[in-house]
């Protein structure tokens, strides 16, 4: 049997609003960050299961170029956390509010 | 990319080159640079010389492409007979008085070099434009380098002169704006050849265009009595502004009536005539007695040059060929004497540190050579036969007596614009022999060293054209005798009707 | 045999001169004085000399080809085609150019060689024979040039040239600290640009006349317009060819007082005395000064057809006729004023100023040959003078030297002030400076008019031709002259007696002695010229020496001379013996004895350029005759005059006195002592100059900066400006144009802080509104957009 595409669908919403929610919420610099990847991840299930619905492989393409981009944003997200805590000895976001108006 | 247009913007290659040097540590280079680019300039106007020919009075070496079509306005660049000769003088005094200021100049010396060449550029375009909005874009362009010559390497009251030049001249050229535009659009052009063609379009309005673009041009001739920022900026200029300034700038107001007057508004030149010969006559007699009393050597030759221009423009008004070509021809020699004049006294105030004439006395004796030399250039400037200046007075004073457009009593103003002659005497000799003559009995000037090599050479370049018009200007003549000849036959009709 | 190819070397010579001492002179004489002086000295007085020998064969070629003038081409000068103006730099050589030039280079190089001794030890010694070369090229481009412009060039050269060389010693101050060589030299330039302004209205009048400035063509159709009553158009001009002449000739004649010292602008000339002797000798007398004569003989044409229009100047007088009057009054004027001189040069200068008179009077009548003669004797005999005085001066300054050495050097000298040209310091000079005084002697003697020295023919042919001519202003020009002749034996008595007889009235005087050879053999040859010079155009004796009909005796000569013409222009061996005795008597200055051939060889030789000569035989114009013969009574009675004169000075006057230096003049008792206070000198320097000074101060100062300047420009303008700008700002900029842009702004600002408060920084605040809005844009395109 065959899971129908609705189900993706929804896992991915339900994926997509706690990546979300994560940002949102935590203060944890690394956590956002995970966030952030559970937000892109639940994009790629999408992709996929679309691409697997309507039969082309346009949207599995799209998901490596996704994780690729992910990494690449990953490497340069963590080293700005390092140098962040290095200046801050601390990663908690709340402190970092230089763009305050 | 036509000649003409390399002629005008060569300079903008030394300005780039000496702006790409190390911040000051290049003066050197950079004063050679500029040197280069000048002289480079120069021999570039010497191959328009070259290709220019005499015999054909119309526009040459031809330049010419759309540029904003809607408007009718063009980059339009030409030389002529009354042109050629300018553009000469430009690129010969420009050289001269980068040389000159090698050993005056020497703070921000980037700079000012670079503001020399600008100055270059924007001259050169004044002579070589022939679209209206091209020539009034180049008119103001000149201005600003100008302004900070004077403003920044001048003298005490740098800053009140180069502001009044500034102003006045800008003031000026307000209303030739407006008949600028009035004449593009009446037209739908603003190339001068096309609007003297067409000129019938704006005849109505022509006495009114005639003083929008005569009083711009008076002021910077000066003609009497728009005079007032001319002693100011002369004496404040550093001495290679103050050749510029008395040798090509000047020129460029009496180059103005020549060339867009006397063909566009044939008639109300010539109703205007006596008026400005009147004026220009005040003004050689007046400069004259007003130098006579000057106790600074600068503005003395200052005001002779209101003097001097006053026979151009009395020659130019005379609306004939001996007067007009006589006018040009003195404009060049003016050029020539007043530049040579103002670099006689920068050599002796780089060293004494004034101009007041009563602090000199007796320097014949401690600087022989350069006596001599600065006796000759006087001479010129007094108007001495077998020297430039008398071929120029004399034939603008034949022009003037036999002159038409003066009507019947041209004559009286012929005797009048004479008294001139004696003036000029009066006033460079008594100059002359306060400063050179008389006791050598200042202690300061006795340590006055005479004329060195670089200044020698720079005295001798002026010296060598001072003989060679004076004694062969048959040359010069022929250069603009066909464009003149054409002028004259646009603008002798016009007297003729009004007479 | 042609010389005429060598004329452009006849200018060339001299400038080749001033090249050598210009350049390289001053090294010469820096490098070793003595012989420095001698190359420079030299190389300027062999370059005169060369020119003089290249004049002397253009005369010989001049004699071979007829007379007729050869126009020399060199160059172009101004050309304007579509102007149809064209003045080319040409030589012409005709007869009376070459005679200017034969006296310009004879006496030019004489003074040249005498300066060599006179100017031994000036520290510029190269510097003055550089402007004395100078003076030579500019004065033989003045009497050769083909043109009128030409001759302007040199016109005004020389007149340079005298500036230059009365200036030589520019850095010499009187006791008041004046520098009255720089300020006399200033003085002649400008009395002479005063000149010059008449000359360039009249040369631009005779341009638009003519067409031309070529002397021929514009004399040929001056002419021809004369002849067909042709009225003058130019410009918006027209007048008749009578008016415009006369016009051009009365403003020719302003130019000759300035250049030749008349009335009213002789002032400069006692002034210019301030220079070197040799400059006195050469410019201000023998040579430029006589440029006026030179201009108006070579204008004869113009002069004699104004004479023949009956044009009046301002509807008084004829051009001519104010010539002739002019002169006169000059030559009796100036004669009375060299009464109170007591400087030896002034004397000689008021002299020349006088004698001047005598040629413009002259060539003012209509006499151009009785003019150039007497400018080529007075060019010797004044000469003479000058440098005889120079030759005094110099004996002075020595004798002076001589008692300052004597004394030691204990006291100071310099505040002795001792003037070595004051007359009344001198005297019994004859047996220090012999020479000196017997070539002196001739010079006055001939300057006085005394049988048979140069002077006296010279200056009885002007008095033979205004008493033949008597009638209208001649008889006045006549009484004049003969006055004036008086007056020149009065006072050159005066000066003899004072200088070289009495006994020496200062130490200076008593050791005085006697010049080098450069300078007593110049004197020499000078006082050869001056005894023979008469032969030049000695007059027939008897052929008419009765006074008949005025009439008859004018026609008669008339007869004679186009016989003596006519014959002269058939028989060629004729002409040619002619013209070897014109060769003979020129080369050596007619220093032989007289044959009858040579009667009147001056006006035989000067009537080939002289165009009235033949126009009159045309009966185109009446140029008034000269007679040809003595004219006994008007001789005798000069003679006597000047006799007299001598004789009262000398004897009467002067008699015994003045016996010390300090003594006052005979004279100063009397009204004469009045002309030295110099009326016209006055008016121009305590009244007209210091008028300009303050009409300059006033213009410079007053009106052009204090009111122009700082009034109109920098109060009335800039404050008009200044305070609209004010009440642009203030007023309708703040409340105005600020109110609304102040407004804006403090709204923009309230705004500004409102939204700012959204600015937390926390970057989770920024992703919620992000998230926030992709939720806006989605329930947007959800719900709105279908």
């Amino acid at each position: 049997m065959t899971v129908p595409v609705e189900w993706y669908v929804a896992l991915s919403a339900i994926l997509f609003s706690i990546g979300a929610l994560g940002v949102l919420m935590r203060r944890n610099a690394i956590i956002i960050f995970m966030s952030v990847e559970l937000m892109l991840n639940a994009a790629n299930l999408l992709f996929v299961a679309f691409s697997r619905y309507l039969g082309n492989l346009d949207g599995q393409v799209l998901v490596f170029f996704v994780i690729t981009v992910a990494a690449a944003e990953v490497a340069v997200g963590l080293a700005l956390i390092v140098v962040i805590f290095r200046t801050k000895q601390s990663i908690n976001i709340d402190e970092i509010n230089l763009m305050k108006g | 990319m036509g000649l003409l247009t390399i002629v005008t913007f060569l300079p903008l290659l030394g300005i780039i080159w000496i702006l790409l040097q190390d911040k000051e540590k290049d003066d050197e280079r950079v004063k050679g640079i500029a040197l280069g680019t000048s002289i480079v300039t120069f021999i570039a106007t010497l191959v328009v010389l070259a290709l220019y020919d005499k015999s054909e009075a119309g526009l040459q070496l031809v330049d010419r492409a759309s540029w904003i079509p809607a408007w009718g306005i063009e980059y339009h660049m030409g030389v002529d007979g009354l042109s050629i000769l300018h553009i000469l003088l430009t690129s010969f005094i420009s050289m001269l008085a980068i040389a000159s200021s090698f050993p005056v100049i020497k703070q921000q010396v980037k700079q000012y070099y670079s503001f020399l060449l600008a100055l270059e550029i924007g001259m050169m375009g004044v002579f070589l434009a022939q679209d209206l909005f091209l020539f009034y874009i180049f008119w103001e362009f000149t201005l600003v380098p100008m302004y900070f010559l004077i403003g920044i390497w001048g003298g005490k009251d740098r800053v009140y002169a180069s502001i009044k030049f500034f102003l006045y001249t800008m003031a000026g050229s307000l209303l030739m704006l407006l008949a600028i535009l009035y004449m593009g659009i009446t037209n739908g052009t603003f190339s001068v050849p096309d609007l003297i063609a067409g000129r019938a379009a704006f005849a109505s309005a022509q006495n009114l265009l005639f003083v929008g673009f005569a009083i711009a041009f008076a002021i910077k001739v000066p003609v009497f009595p728009f005079h007032s920022w001319l002693p100011d900026a002369h004496t404040q200029a550093p001495t290679a502004g103050s050749i510029i300034l008395a040798g090509v700038l000047l020129k460029m107001g009496t180059y103005g009536f020549v060339r867009f007057n006397l063909p566009l508004f044939p008639e109300a030149s010539a109703h205007y005539a006596p008026t400005i010969a009147v004026l220009a006559i005040i003004g050689i007699i007046y400069g004259a007695i007003v130098s006579f009393a000057q106790r600074d050597v600068k503005k003395l030759v200052a005001y002779s040059s209101i003097s001097h221009l006053g026979f151009v423009m009395l020659g130019i008004f005379s609306l004939n060929a001996q007067g007009i070509q006589g006018g040009i021809l003195q404009g060049i020699n003016h050029g020539i004497s007043t530049g040579a004049l103002f670099f006689i006294v920068g050599i002796i105030y780089e060293q004494r540190h004034t101009r007041e004439i009563s602090e000199f006395g007796g320097v014949w004796i401690a600087m022989p050579v350069y006596s001599v030399l600065s006796l000759i250039v006087v001479l010129s400037s007094m108007g001495l036969p077998g020297l430039n200046g008398f071929v120029g007075e004399f034939t603008i004073l034949l022009g003037s007596i036999g002159a038409a457009s003066l009507g019947p009593n041209a004559w009286i103003y012929t005797a009048f614009a004479t008294t001139g002659v004696i003036l000029a005497a009066v006033y460079l000799l008594w100059m002359f022999q306060r400063v050179f003559m008389g006791p050598l009995d200042n202690p300061e000037n006795k340590k006055l060293r005479d004329i060195n090599k670089g200044e020698l050479a720079i005295m001798l370049a002026f010296l060598l054209f001072i003989f060679w018009i004076g004694i062969a200007p048959s040359g010069y003549f022929a250069l603009m005798d066909a464009s003149v000849a054409e002028l004259v036959n646009t603008v002798s009709s016009a007297v003729a009707a009004l007479h | 045999m042609n010389a005429f190819a060598l004329a452009p070397l006849v200018l060339g010579l001299p400038i080749l001169g001033v090249l050598f001492n210009g350049f390289v002179g001053r090294r010469f004489v820096e490098a070793d004085r003595s012989v420095g002086e001698k190359w420079s000295g030299w190389a300027a007085s062999i370059m005169a000399l060369s020119a003089f020998v290249i004049v002397v064969l253009l005369f010989f070629s001049l004699q071979a080809n007829g007379h007729h003038a050869e126009i020399v081409p060199m160059m172009d000068w101004i050309s304007i085609p579509s102007a149809n103006f064209h003045i080319p730099w040409a030589m012409q050589i005709d007869t009376l150019s070459v005679t200017m030039m034969l006296v310009v280079t004879g006496v030019g190089s004489l003074i040249h060689i005498y300066a060599i001794g006179y100017m031994h030890g000036d520290p510029n010694f190269s510097r003055f024979f550089t402007y004395l070369n100078l003076f030579l090229f500019f004065m033989l481009i003045l009497v050769s040039g083909n043109n009128y412009l030409m001759l302007f060039v040199g016109w005004e050269g020389v007149g340079l040239c005298s500036f230059l060389l009365i200036g030589f010693w520019f850095d010499r101050t009187n006791e008041k600290g004046e520098a009255m060589n720089a300020n006399a030299a200033r003085k002649a330039f400008v009395a002479n640009r005063v000149g010059d302004l008449a000359m360039i209205l009249a040369m631009s009048l005779t341009f638009w006349t003519f067409g031309t400035l070529t002397f021929s063509p514009v004399f040929d159709s001056a002419v021809e317009m004369f002849h067909s009553g042709e009225m003058v158009h130019f410009g918006a001009f027209s007048a008749s060819l009578g008016g415009v002449l006369t016009a051009i000739t009365a403003l020719f004649l302003v130019g000759a007082t300035g250049k030749s010292a008349q009335i009213p602008l002789f002032v400069w000339l006692p002034d210019a005395m301030a220079g070197p002797t040799p400059v006195s000798a050469l410019i201000h007398a023998a040579t430029m000064v006589t440029s006026g004569i030179y201009l108006i003989v070579r204008s004869n044409v113009l002069f004699e057809i104004v004479r023949e229009s009956h044009a009046l100047v301002f509807g008084v007088i004829s051009s001519p006729d104010l010539v002739a009057l002019i002169g006169a009054l000059t030559a009796v004027y100036a004669g009375l004023i060299a009464f109170t001189q007591f400087d030896i040069k002034k004397v000689l200068a008021y002299s020349t100023v006088s004698q001047l008179g005598f040629m413009i009077a002259a060539v003012g009548m209509g006499a151009y040959v009785a003019g150039m003669f007497h400018l080529i004797t007075h060019a010797f005999f004044k000469a003479l003078l000058f440098m005889g005085s120079g030759s005094v001066i110099h004996g002075m300054e020595h004798g002076h030297h001589h008692i300052a050495h004597k004394h030691g050097h204990g006291h100071d000298d310099h505040h002795d002030h001792f003037d070595p040209q004051d007359m009344r310091t001198m005297g019994g000079l004859r047996h220090h400076m012999p020479t000196t005084f017997w070539t002196y002697l001739v010079g006055s003697l001939a300057l006085a008019g005394i049988v048979p020295l140069a002077g006296f023919w010279s200056k009885d042919e002007i008095l033979a031709h205004a008493s033949a001519n008597s009638g209208g202003i001649n008889t006045v020009v006549y009484a004049l002259l003969t006055v004036a002749a008086f007056c020149t034996a009065f006072y050159m008595a005066r000066q003899v007696k004072m200088v070289f007889f009495g006994a020496p009235r200062h130490k200076a005087a008593e050791h005085a002695h006697e010049s080098p050879r450069t300078m007593t053999v110049p004197l020499v040859i000078l006082a050869i010229l001056a005894i023979g010079g008469g032969l030049l155009n000695f007059p027939n004796f008897g052929a008419e020496a009765a006074h008949g009909e005025e009439t008859a005796v004018v026609e008669d000569t008339h007869a004679t001379e186009a016989e003596a013409d006519d014959h002269a222009a058939e028989s060629d061996s004729h002409a040619a013996t002619e013209a070897d005795d014109h060769a003979a008597e020129t080369d050596t200055h007619a220093a032989e004895g007289a044959s009858g051939g040579i009667n009147l060889a001056l006006e035989h030789w000067l009537e080939h350029s002289i165009a009235s000569f033949h126009l009159t035989e045309e009966g185109v114009v009446h140029m008034p005759h000269t007679p040809t013969s003595l004219q006994v009574p008007v001789a005798a009675i000069s003679s006597v005059l000047a006799i007299i004169a001598i004789a009262v000075a000398y004897f009467v006057v002067y008699g015994s006195r003045p016996k010390t230096a300090d003594e006052r003049d005979p004279l100063q008792a009397t009204p004469i002592w009045w002309m030295a206070v110099l009326p016209l000198n006055t008016l121009y320097m305590d009244y007209l100059i210091p008028a300009f000074n303050r009409l300059a101060e006033w213009a410079a100062h007053t009106l052009d900066w204090a009111f122009w300047h700082d009034f109109v420009h920098d109060n009335i303008i800039r404050n008009i400006f200044v305070g609209f700008a004010n009440f642009a700002s203030n007023v309708l900029d703040a409340q105005g144009v600020d109110g609304i842009v102040n407004g804006s702004g403090s709204v923009t600002r309230w705004l500004a802080n409102q939204i700012r408060r959204s600015q937390t920084g926390y970057a989770r605040n920024y992703a919620l509104s992000v998230f926030l809005g992709t939720v806006v844009l989605l329930a947007y395109f959800l719900f709105m957009a279908r």
